[in-house]
């Protein structure tokens, strides 16, 4: 009954995987060049400059890779936009990554099943409120310290395009953004995005869908079970 | 014999020449070398001592104490000692005499060989402040150079003025509270300074990046409403440009050592704002990863092989 399904499921092609390597390698640089300059004072900034070339050329790396990076999100947009106008993807409740009301139910029942209030699970689709919180936070942060981080690199030419009233204050706003969006961006990819596809226990050393593209059908049926239903059916899919 | 006559003869050569060149210097140094502790004068305690081997590598070893220390001339330990002082000196030592502690013609000398660096320096605010309207607030030569004794050239780490030391010289003086108070600047001018990106690249050694002087001028240094000052709004765009191609005014008005705080309210109110995004965040995903750790935990020891079981 269960001879036609294949193994393994392929859930991002060759394009996406290279997005999100282009993506983490250019957050690591950027992370790495730009973090002695969020602290100055601590001591350990001054070797920790000097290993990335002195305080110059880490700042030219920072600023290659965050165009890199910018690339990179602006290939992205263009890339999905165009899947769906031609119609490759369509929206459907149990895969598409824009949030949903039962995201939030899900984040609740997931919360009572980790306390032990509920025996049970929450049923996820392709992508589970973990994996749309972690999608959209990217996203906000390229936007928020992508742009911050263009006004800094551009100052002059940044500045045509405030309003005279702003002058005072947009600067000190824009250095704010560029710089605590960045801390939250390298304590939620460190902690939550680590943990998830790293730490987990089923994912140590860590979640080879990056490299490979593909998770088993097993996994499939495990974390994800909506999306796995309608993909093979859910009488098909019953393998035991 | 004859060998050891020439080596003597040289030997008295060389004495001679060096007195010569050396003049009282080594003759002062004899005691003003070895001197512990420090002497009281009418201006309060003062060390009279100096390291004669700091001193014959500083850029001035080379120049006798009584260059000066001109009134020393005669004889240095008498009490109205008048040595052969020119007039414009001696006017300057009196004019500045209140800036002295104990030498105020060795204060005024630095003119005579710098005299065009003098000349820039008593129209800036502090000389201003300290030859016209004789207050003792302002930096003359030695505040911001050090003691004329050991006195480095510029491109040397170890000099005050060097640019890795020239903002906490400033500070020395744009950080006292009452200063700022009596003369209206703001306490907080280096903090914000080290807070924004130039000060920052500062800390962290980036050559390009300006300290005080690269923006305020230095021997000539004015206030910012002065229409010569170099931040003056209309010298501005060009001040900035020297780093900023293309400055335009209203790029050049976005630097202000303004704080942050509830009279700049836009930016502090953001900046609290993003930091309860910011604890919000934290505590969220803390929270998630530590319950699910412990699920996880439980469910592969305490409830083996049930949480197969999801449906």
């Amino acid at each position: 009954m269960n001879k036609e399904l294949p193994r393994e499921y392929l859930r991002f092609n060759v394009l996406e995987r290279t997005q999100h390597i282009v993506l983490f390698t250019t957050f690591l640089l950027l992370a790495f060049t730009g973090w002695a300059l969020k602290y100055p004072h601590v001591e350990q900034s001054q070797w920790w400059i000097r290993m990335w070339g002195g305080p110059k050329t880490a700042g030219i790396i920072h600023r290659v890779a965050g165009i890199t990076m910018l690339i990179d999100f602006i290939w992205h947009i263009v890339y999905m936009v165009r899947k769906i106008l031609s119609g490759r993807i369509r929206f459907h409740k149990d895969t598409t990554l824009i949030p949903m009301p039962k995201d939030l139910t899900d984040a609740i029942k997931n919360m009572m099943y980790f306390t032990g209030a509920s025996r049970e699970k929450p049923r996820f689709g392709r992508f589970s409120y973990i994996h749309k919180f972690d999608y959209w936070a990217v996203f906000w942060g390229m936007a928020i310290i992508g742009l911050s981080g263009l006004f800094l690199t551009f100052p002059v030419e940044a500045s045509y395009l405030f309003p005279a009233w702003s002058v005072n204050w947009i600067w000190d706003m824009i250095s704010i953004m560029h710089s605590d969006e960045a801390l939250l961006a390298i304590v939620f990819i460190l902690f939550f995005h680590f943990y998830n596809e790293h730490l987990k226990w089923d994912k140590f050393p860590m979640n080879t869908v990056w490299l490979t593209g593909k998770i088993t059908l097993k996994e499939m049926k495990h974390e994800h079970p909506l999306e796995y239903e309608l993909e093979f059916g859910e009488k098909e899919g019953d393998d035991k | 014999m004859r060998r050891v006559c020439l080596i003597a003869s040289l030997w008295i050569l060389v004495l001679c020449l060096a007195d010569s060149a050396g003049g009282s210097t080594f003759g002062c140094l004899a005691c003003h070398s070895a001197m512990k502790g420090k002497i009281k004068a009418e201006k309060g305690l003062v060390d009279v001592n100096v390291d004669s081997e700091k001193y014959s590598q500083s850029v001035h070893g080379g120049i006798d104490c009584i260059s000066c220390h001109k009134q020393f001339g005669a004889n240095p330990h008498q009490p109205q000692a008048q040595g052969d002082i020119p007039a414009d000196v001696a006017a300057l030592a009196s004019n500045m005499s209140h800036k002295a502690k104990v030498d105020p013609v060795a204060v005024a000398a630095c003119a005579e060989c710098h005299g065009d660096i003098y000349n820039s320096w008593k129209e800036s605010i502090h000389g201003m402040n300290i030859i016209d309207k004789k207050q003792s607030a302002g930096a003359v030569c030695t505040d911001c150079h050090g003691s004329p004794h050991y006195i480095l050239p510029k491109s040397d780490t170890a000099s005050p003025a060097n640019r890795v030391n020239v903002v906490k010289g400033c500070g020395e003086c744009h950080e006292k509270e009452e200063l700022a108070k009596e003369y209206g600047f703001g306490t907080h001018i280096l903090e914000r300074y080290y807070e924004s990106f130039h000060g920052k690249k500062y800390i962290l050694g980036h050559e390009n990046a300006p300290t005080c002087v690269q923006c305020h001028g230095y021997h000539d240094i004015r206030k910012w409403d002065d229409p010569k000052s170099p931040v003056a709004w209309d010298n501005r765009m060009e001040t900035c440009g020297k780093c900023h191609e293309g400055a335009t005014k209203k790029f050049v008005t976005a630097i202000t050592h303004k704080p942050i705080g509830k009279d700049n309210p836009v930016p502090y109110y953001f900046e609290k704002g993003l930091i309860l995004l910011l604890l919000g965040t934290f505590l969220f995903i803390v929270g998630h990863v530590l319950l699910e750790t412990y699920s996880e935990i439980r469910d592969r020891f305490f409830r083996k092989g049930k949480e197969e079981h999801h449906e």
